[in-house]
């Protein structure tokens, strides 16, 4: 039996199937569903310093082969996340990766901390990227801001951090560089694309929120690309998001260079879909002929 | 862990599986009637609640959608086998789902939500707009004795009316059921080709008057299904009458299962606020005083 278990730098994970947070609430509304200890690991959905009541309906609409969604970082709060989420979540057998999200550097710092502090958390995720909320700095986008919030929620938290990225940028390569060279233990690749839906008739947008984040099969060509463009660029551990439901993406996935994966719109239309891909990556990686997943990362051969 | 959430209830009974279809077949005007061969769900439903119905391994259309359950059909073991869901060729989903040919397979997950609360009543008045009948034959057969859902009490009302409108008459749907199942139907049309050249609310009012002739408010329930500007009005009448009211809400679902936070509505909470409300999770059956209407 090939080995699943990969590490990213400071993060040693059992298996490289992530759920992807915001496409898995905050786990237990799947126990009736999902064995979420099979999992290599739980992203819960992004929590903020303060309660946020999220955006306007519609929040989702579905388009071809994909979703776009602004739904706003509705949340309760860090304070409502530890005293009613963590304590379930914590009990179980997996990598907890808690991601927050703040408006200010200091609020990232002061989350990071906070969270990073708790039993029962393997690792923070910096969302850096969402795109549905207005107002701060988009840390996703400017390298040097990235650089300067990962470096101070690393200094600050106990854990490892994760850097998740926006693909809605020029060079994905540089921001993912200023990540690393912060400290971050590995970088998340990719959050959605900005995309918007029209109802003609009706001359309206489709979303409350007018534009947000297009996910699904539709956008897992951009996350190959931006997965293999920062294995190229940089030495930090990938992990890639982007579409990923089938075994095959997620050989892709790792084939083109990240060391694990996180399943996200897929969990909404087919909510037992990780841990089918866990049953079906040994017969994957036997076709391979590895004895380990790691085996396999970044094994993309290119053209001479 | 008890209730980390801080959200009532859970889709702890939800099974997935992949259903072949038995049954497929033309209701009323673009109206169909599929059934699913999925006895982990057909013997936990109860009436109000829904699944989530996919086309398996397809792309696009991709998310899958929400139905209520119309039936549930028993075996020749008398044991409870397969869900009836009623749809509206209208959408991608649909429009495959409606050319999808006996002995296919699709993916549900369910049974989700909470469904109508068996309450006992004198009178039970279901009030339905377009395709929101699909809910309300299950509760009939429940409340009035005929058929058992889950583990649920049945009998439980003593007189059940239908108060159900739709644009016009070929879009009527499931009546021969209902008047199976001993219901008093009063419908409307928008156009007068099928009972009174009416609006729901207003039929729903002269309903709600006479069953107060000799019935006592507090022995009256109303439950409402269909379109938002429908059920708010509905809910009005009866809230005039000092009547009970319960809404089921169809707001846009990603999931149905509370992961994707999409399905929002503006519940009060008791702090005399509101807050958005997963209704999939949380509902989709609200009482209609917690509503907050856009």
């Amino acid at each position: 039996m090939a080995s699943l278990s990969v590490s990213l730098n400071r993060l040693q994970l059992k298996n490289p199937i992530l759920v992807a947070s915001g496409t898995f609430g905050y786990a237990r509304e799947m126990e009736g569903i999902v064995d979420c200890a099979r999992l290599g690991g739980i992203l819960p959905k992004t929590i903020t310093a303060e309660p946020r009541e999220g955006n306007a309906p519609w929040r989702t609409v579905e388009v071809s082969a994909g979703l776009l969604n602004s739904i706003g970082l509705d949340n309760d709060g860090v304070d409502a996340f530890i005293a009613h989420h963590l304590p379930y979540l914590s009990q179980v057998e997996t990598a907890i990766i808690v991601s927050v999200a703040g408006r200010t550097e200091a609020e990232y710092v002061a989350l990071s901390q906070r969270i990073g502090e708790c039993q029962g958390v393997a690792a923070v995720e910096l969302n850096l990227s969402c795109p549905n909320v207005s107002g701060g700095v988009d840390f996703g986008t400017d390298a040097e801001a990235c650089r300067r919030v990962v470096a101070a929620a690393r200094a600050a938290c106990p854990v490892p951090i994760l850097a998740k990225l926006t693909p809605n940028v020029t060079r994905i390569t540089e921001v993912a560089a200023a990540a690393a060279d912060g400290g971050a233990d590995a970088v998340c690749l990719i959050n959605t694309l900005l995309g918007m839906a029209v109802d003609w008739r009706q001359q309206r947008p489709l979303l409350g929120n007018v534009m947000g984040g297009l996910s699904g099969p539709a956008i897992k060509p951009v996350a190959l690309r931006c997965v293999h463009q920062v294995r190229c660029a940089t030495d930090v551990p990938i992990i890639g998001i982007g579409g990923i439901a089938t075994i095959d993406d997620v050989m892709e996935f790792l084939v083109a260079g990240a060391s694990a994966v996180q399943i996200g719109t897929a969990n909404y239309y087919d909510p037992q879909v990780s841990t089918r891909l866990i049953d079906q990556l040994p017969g994957a990686l036997a076709e391979l002929r590895a004895d380990s997943v790691e085996q396999v990362v970044g094994s993309l051969q290119l053209p001479r | 862990m008890s209730n980390p959430l801080q959200a009532a209830y859970y889709a702890d009974d939800a099974q997935q599986v992949d259903a072949k279809i038995t049954e497929n077949r033309l209701l009323a005007r673009e109206t169909f009637l599929v059934r699913l061969v999925a006895p982990e769900i057909a013997s936990r439903v109860v009436p109000g609640q829904f699944v989530m119905i996919r086309i398996h391994g397809l792309d696009d259309p991709l998310i899958g959608r929400a139905l209520a359950v119309y039936d549930v059909h028993s075996g020749a073991a008398g044991e409870p086998e397969a869900i009836d869901l009623v749809y509206i060729r209208k959408g991608k989903l649909t429009r495959y789902l409606a050319g999808a040919a006996v002995g296919s397979v699709v993916t549900v997950w369910g049974p989700l939500g909470n469904g109508f609360a068996p309450d006992p009543c004198e009178h039970l008045i279901m009030v339905a707009g377009g395709i929101g009948q699909t809910p309300f034959v299950a509760v009939a057969k429940e409340a009035l004795g005929h058929q058992r859902f889950g583990q649920r009490q049945t009998g439980w009302a003593k007189r059940v009316s239908l108060v159900y409108g739709a644009r016009s008459a070929d879009l009527l749907a499931g009546l021969d059921d209902f008047a199976a199942a001993g219901v008093d139907l009063q419908l409307c049309t928008d156009d007068g080709t099928r009972g009174r050249k009416a609006l729901v609310p207003t039929v729903l009012e002269e309903v709600l008057q006479q069953s107060l002739q000799n019935t006592s408010a507090a022995a009256i329930r109303v439950l409402c299904c269909g379109p938002e500007i429908m059920m708010e009005k509905a809910s009005e009448v009866a809230a005039a009458c000092g009547v009970r009211c319960e809404v089921s809400m169809e707001t846009p679902m990603a999931c149905g299962i509370g992961i994707c936070f999409s399905c929002v509505a503006k519940v009060r909470q008791s702090d005399g606020d509101w807050d958005y409300k997963r209704t999939c999770v949380e509902g989709p059956v609200f009482p209609a005083e917690k509503l907050c209407w856009e």
